[in-house]
């Protein structure tokens, strides 16, 4: 009864999780689209909602190397994938605070991998999984993105640069429609599996789902791609400035070639299951596409902020992850310790979400209480 | 050493190979399209001969097929594993 009780608050904080991935990943998906003017805003975000939803669909590697490949199922109980997504969910949430566009795939992984190192030492990681499957892919996809992209736009000035700016900069705005919406549909794929691979080995570790028979219940991928598109819809304007107007100005070929590499990068690596940041790679494909035209045309500190972010994920999740699993055996195995954390943990939330929303002050009088310029 | 046995080279070449091909290809193929787009505009509005109309028209026509097609074969094989 416990165990079951304990799941049913996994699968719930799992599908906060993707809420949480999809909201703070809206901007990687629409910023170019809206930042170039291809896309409305409010048309950008829902049909960036509806192709997470649909690209949830797609594939299942993803979510087979995040619920077989990182962390050893036969050490894993449902309370340490619990502790695991609240340090990945903390860490969403403070990235989101200060504007960061930091990598939820990361703290997801980190977060679990932080939890069962806690909880069961080093036997507990699949270490060639977490190095083959999650680093060095890490390592790689931002840079193969920044390649990509940068190489794109070379070949698009090559053919088009010499023709009238209007003409070019309305073509590759229609481009950016489908470009943009590959992208959406790379992203669905790829982060939704991750919290399906979580709930999954949730499952396994519960005891619902042999390990031998692997295999995604309907219900799971169904219920992960609408919380990632729930939150997609309804998050992210923060991180839309950074990721679009801060790191460089694009015009609308730069545009489409950046979501164009971000979205082949993501699509790929999805393929061959391999759960890579959508955050580092659309952010890599940005720079390269800005770097390609002009080096001084990419923010570099906002870039280094950026990095600075990246690395400290992986660490600052699984740290948050583990503290969290220390505190819920304070309270023994049953599921008196994740209720309890999951109560302060949703009242650290509303009161984090009353502080950032609340109402505005009234725009001062002119000539009343302050200088006019 | 132990990152060489661990990491699957060869899926991550094929990952590096296919990002190039399809980005740099279906960029490469839309920017025809609007070049062939963007010139049968200006050939049409300065009346200059059929033949030109024709080969801008038809870069044009092709530019969007291929983009088109990749796209969908990007899809394809994402869907048949």
């Amino acid at each position: 009864m416990d165990n079951d009780l304990v799941l049913v608050i996994v699968v719930v904080t799992a599908l906060a999780f993707d809420f949480t991935n999809g909201f703070h990943d809206t901007a990687n998906v629409v910023a170019t689209g809206i930042s170039t003017r291809a896309i409305p805003p409010r048309t950008a975000v829902l049909g960036a909602a509806l192709l997470n939803f649909v690209g949830a669909f797609i594939s299942l590697e993803v979510a087979a190397t995040v619920a077989k490949g990182i962390v050893q199922a036969d050490f894993i109980t449902p309370t340490i994938v619990f502790a695991g997504l609240i340090g990945a969910i903390a860490w969403n949430l403070i990235t989101w605070w200060y504007g960061l566009p930091s990598s939820s795939s990361h703290a997801l992984i980190g977060g679990v991998v932080g939890a069962a190192l806690v909880a069961e030492g080093t036997k507990a990681l699949i270490s060639g999984g977490l190095v083959g499957k999650v680093i060095v892919p890490a390592l790689i996809a931002p840079t193969l993105a920044f390649v990509v992209a940068a190489l794109s736009i070379l070949c698009a000035y090559w053919i088009i640069g010499r023709l009238r700016p209007g003409s070019v900069n309305r073509g590759f705005r229609r481009g950016q429609i489908v470009s943009g919406g590959l992208l959406a549909l790379a992203h669905g794929t790829n982060d939704a599996q991750k919290t399906m691979g979580i709930i999954t080995l949730a499952l396994i570790a519960n005891g619902n789902i042999s390990e031998n028979n692997f295999h995604v219940p309907t219900w799971v991928v169904f219920s992960a791609a609408t919380a990632i598109a729930l939150g997609t819809y309804l998050g992210g304007w923060r991180i839309i400035r950074t990721l679009g107007t801060r790191i460089i100005k694009m015009d609308p070929a730069q545009g489409f070639a950046a979501q164009g590499a971000g979205a082949t990068v993501i699509l790929a690596s999805s393929h061959f299951g391999y759960p890579l940041s959508t955050t580092h790679t659309i952010s890599g494909a940005i720079m390269g596409a800005g770097a390609a035209k002009r080096l001084s045309a990419v923010r570099w500190g906002v870039a280094g902020n950026i990095v600075t972010a990246w690395v400290l994920t992986l660490p600052a999740a699984g740290a948050i992850g583990g503290i969290t699993y220390g505190i819920t055996r304070i309270f023994g195995t049953g599921a008196l310790g994740p209720v309890i954390v999951s109560i302060v943990a949703i009242g650290l939330v509303a009161a984090i979400f009353g502080q950032r929303f609340r109402p505005a002050a009234p725009p001062p009088i002119p000539g009343i209480g302050e200088a006019s310029s | 050493m132990i990152v060489a046995t661990v990491v699957d080279w060869e899926a991550l070449a094929d990952v590096v190979v296919a990002s190039l091909v399809a980005a740099v290809g279906v960029t490469i193929a839309f920017s025809l399209a609007i070049y062939g787009a963007t010139r049968l505009a200006d050939v049409r509005r300065e009346q200059h001969r059929t033949t030109e109309i024709v080969a801008f028209a038809l870069l044009s026509a092709v530019g969007l097929a291929a983009t088109a097609t990749a796209v969908v074969l990007g899809l394809f094989v994402m869907l048949s594993k």
